[in-house]
């Protein structure tokens, strides 16, 4: 299957991945909808996600995909990271680190407004830092932080206990949720419950203006942004549609213009760009690529010697998953780094490809031959059900392990279940999980591996238990190395360490989508473009 | 005599009869199941999304994982009737004793156990049967009880409403005269006869059933080990506007057996309610 499908032609992936160009081939010819002429003023767009309603317009700690497409286009970050993988100011115009790189030293942009008129300082830059970053936004990745400051009115000065290479300091300034928040909003309160939460107050380019519970967001142009004559448009509505099926007819019926994050399932997918009236890009995930992992939980013996792990994932086909559960719109993973991180990626790894040969003999001389009943033994199999594909994937896995001779009880739990199970309560042998990470690989991918990433109850973190005194040192030397080129070849040794080990490795990496009307312009722009502020989104007639 | 007499009854309604022989049929499909599939129905034998007709050795196609879908309804037609069966017994179980113990005994027994058969009334049945299956797991005993625990009330009021007519008729009082213990009068005297209409009501408790496992399936919370029908429509919704056979095979099925069930729950009803006997 597959050869016959006229499908989104798709970049090729492990080469130039922020590369520009075409992206978009649609049965009609449809040229890729980037900015056409000088851009419409004016007018509503109305865009949806793959997902559901957030618990909060705007959630401190980040809470999920939800509350980022939401808060992202009320709250700006200090910088962003281009398409071509370079780092820009956003609310910070540049910043630089000291000799020893253990100080960092921003200047802050002036003329920024808050929505309700208030200027934004180095004051709220400080406060945001200090306060709202460290504890909740990104303090898994500030254990080294040592302080801000401000020592004039347009400088903030950041402080680390150790040296701090400089891209993982900007990567921090570009964090999800780690936004510039008012702080004479936000000082003096629990930030988690503050009622601004659910209408805040930002320096973006749109402006809070009511939330229909179980509908939609409506915001308005922000009539005093500091970019000039942006944003285009006047009204951005984030409407919420429970189903993939509704949505695909919401978009049909011309309600929707633009959907991110598979809006849509995968078949309905061929049957809108195949209208003419609709484009597919998998553009604008590269900062935050989703994977479909399986991990083994060290706690059960049998997956204490890493040739029973290796030979868990020689038993699978990854292929057939990537091309039949997910319909080509995933593609085989094999590293903890993933393929489009053009900056620390490397093909050059241990490979655990489909061998079930292999797998079988890996797990005979692992002291596992088949028993009288053709089983080596049996494993509970967790498929986290957030997914409908995890399922799946938990159905073809479960005939996979049993053909190499491996008993499976399957269970897919849906959400709470899976992460009480799978993060509190440990009750799997192996789990069937997702992730979705930056290109910075600390603490977000590290995290999975390390010893001080395994915190009983804690959601996507290290939960098989796993601990190796070999990766704990290298990560230490990946934290604290400034070289740019030393540093990668850390990251390189990093993923030999942990492809041969197999605690816990991506099956497949998927390739998220954005559905999008022909009519809409200057969209996928960012490399996380759920969490872009879509200022220079405008629509044609 | 008296045999013949209640085929005779339940073979005049026509449409009792029709869905007897279906049902009939459905339960061989489910007997026979491994004879004629002795591979795991659940497994991958070939390209998926096949639609029916399209590749001879999978008449009914292949879902979207490419497993047979003739093999799945087939094996699955035992898990959907299982769990209707005994489920079934579940209910009939918990809402006769409830239902006799309170009907017969009256007083503040009869009390607690219709205000308790309120409170499980009171909350919504499937919702309270997600919440059940949540909390214990999704394997196939558990969603068998927790639609026996959602279904017994009108067993029991039935039960209960029995026992209050018959608990002081002649021949009861002639058995309590006589010294017979309660427990005897009410298994061996007074069931009997208040068993006709628990009977027909229990018979759609079984389609009741198989549409609750279906929509416990079709909502992602069936057990992911067994081949159900609702499992199959759950699994093929999302791609209703493709390939709408992987919904609408398992649909059919489901919906031809509910049918039958309250077609010969019908029948059971002329059968044994002598009251119809001449309608």
């Amino acid at each position: 299957m597959g050869n016959d499908r006229n499908r989104v032609t798709r970049r090729a992936f492990g080469g130039g991945v922020f590369s520009a160009g075409v992206v978009v081939s649609s049965l009609a010819g449809i040229a890729p909808s980037f900015a056409q002429g000088a851009p419409k003023r004016g007018g509503t767009l109305v865009a949806t996600w793959g997902g559901g309603e957030p618990q909060a317009c705007y959630v401190p700690a980040g809470g999920g995909s939800s509350p980022t497409f939401s808060s992202s286009k009320l709250f700006e970050r200090l910088a962003k990271r281009a398409m071509d993988g370079k780092f820009e100011g956003v609310l910070a115009e540049s910043w630089k680190p000291s000799a020893d790189f253990k100080t960092y030293t921003l200047k802050i942009r002036k003329g920024v407004k808050f929505h309700d008129g208030k200027d934004m300082t180095v004051d709220d830059v400080v406060f945001s830092i200090g306060e709202i970053w460290k504890k909740y936004a990104a303090a898994a990745a500030m254990t080294d932080f040592a302080g801000v400051e401000a020592p004039d009115a347009d400088t903030v000065v950041v402080k680390y206990n150790t040296p701090t290479p400089e891209f993982f300091f900007s990567s921090a300034l570009c964090g999800i949720v780690s936004y510039v928040v008012p702080k004479h909003i936000y000082a003096g309160s629990d930030p988690v419950t503050n009622p601004a939460n659910n209408a805040p107050i930002g320096t973006g380019p749109w402006k809070f203006k009511e939330w229909v519970r179980g509908s939609h967001f409506e915001y308005v142009k922000n009539e005093n942004y500091w970019q000039k004559d942006l944003p285009y448009m006047d009204r951005l509505i984030i409407r919420y549609v429970r189903d993939p099926a509704g949505r695909a007819a919401a978009m049909e019926a011309g309600d929707i213009q633009i959907g991110v994050f598979n809006p849509v399932a995968p078949p309905d997918i061929k049957r809108l760009t195949g209208t003419g009236k609709f484009v597919a890009t998998p553009k604008g995930y590269e900062e935050s690529v989703w994977s479909t992992t399986l991990e083994c939980n060290m706690r059960n013996p049998v997956f204490a010697k890493r040739e029973v792990r290796q030979a868990m994932f020689h038993a699978i086909d990854r292929s057939f998953i990537a091309k039949t559960v997910y319909y080509g719109y995933a593609r085989p993973g094999t590293s903890p780094i993933y393929s489009p991180n053009t900056a620390f990626f490397t093909a050059d790894t241990y490979k655990t490809g489909f061998d079930p040969k292999k797998a079988a003999a890996l797990l005979d001389a692992a002291g596992y031959p088949k028993k009288a009943d053709g089983k080596r033994f049996t494993v509970n199999l967790l498929a986290a059900g957030w997914f409908t594909e995890n399922g799946k994937i938990g159905a073809y896995v479960k005939q996979a392990l049993e053909d190499a001779g491996v008993g499976v009880n399957l269970s897919v739990p849906d959400r709470p279940t899976s992460i009480k199970r799978i993060y509190t309560d440990y009750d799997y042998d192996m789990a069937i999980s997702n992730q979705a990470n930056p290109s910075e690989p600390i603490p977000s991918t590290t995290q999975y591996f390390t010893t001080d990433g395994i915190k009983k109850g804690v959601p996507f973190r290290n939960a098989n238990g796993y601990s190796n005194p070999e990766v704990d040192a290298l990560v230490e030397k990946i934290k604290v190395e400034t070289d740019p080129a030393k540093r990668r070849e850390l990251v390189f040794q990093f993923q030999k360490i942990i492809t041969v080990e197999a605690p816990l490795l991506p099956l497949v990496e998927i390739e998220s989508i954005t559905v999008a009307s022909t009519r809409v312009q200057n969209h996928s722009n960012d490399p996380n473009y759920l969490a872009a502020s879509w200022a220079d989104i405008w629509l044609a007639s | 005599m008296r045999r013949f007499e209640f085929l005779g009854r339940f073979s005049r309604n026509r449409g009792a009869l029709v869905g007897a022989v279906l049902i009939l049929v459905v339960a061989l499909m489910a007997l026979l199941a491994p004879l004629f599939f002795p591979v795991d129905p659940l497994r991958i034998v070939g390209q998926p999304e096949l639609w029916p007709g399209e590749d001879p050795d999978f008449p009914l196609g292949t879902d979207s994982l490419g497993r047979d879908m003739l093999s799945m309804i087939v094996h699955g037609a035992r898990a959907t009737l299982l769990i209707g069966l005994f489920a079934s017994a579940v209910a009939t179980l918990i809402g006769v004793s409830v239902g006799a113990t309170a009907g017969y005994f009256g007083g503040w027994i009869d009390e607690i156990a219709m205000r308790a058969a309120e409170l499980f009334q009171t909350i919504p049945n499937l919702i309270f049967v997600l919440t059940i299956v949540v909390i214990l797991g999704s394997t196939l005993t558990n969603i068998v009880i927790a639609i026996g625990i959602v279904s017994w009330t009108p067993i029991a009021r039935m039960t209960r409403a029995e026992f209050l007519s018959l608990r002081d008729r002649e021949f009861v009082q002639a058995c309590r005269a006589m010294g017979m213990g309660d427990l005897r009068i009410i298994v061996g005297e007074i069931l009997p006869n208040a068993l006709p209409p628990v009977i027909v009501l229990s018979s759609l408790v079984v389609a009741g059933a198989i549409l609750f496992e279906s929509a416990v399936s079709f909502l992602g919370l069936g057990d992911p080990n067994v081949a159900s029908w609702g499992r199959l429509v759950g699994d093929g919704r999302l791609l209703i506007r493709s390939s709408w056979y992987i919904c609408a095979i398992p649909g059919v099925a489901i919906m031809i057996t509910v049918l039958c069930l309250n077609l010969i729950g019908d029948g059971l009803n002329d059968a044994l309610n002598p009251k119809l006997r001449d309608r």
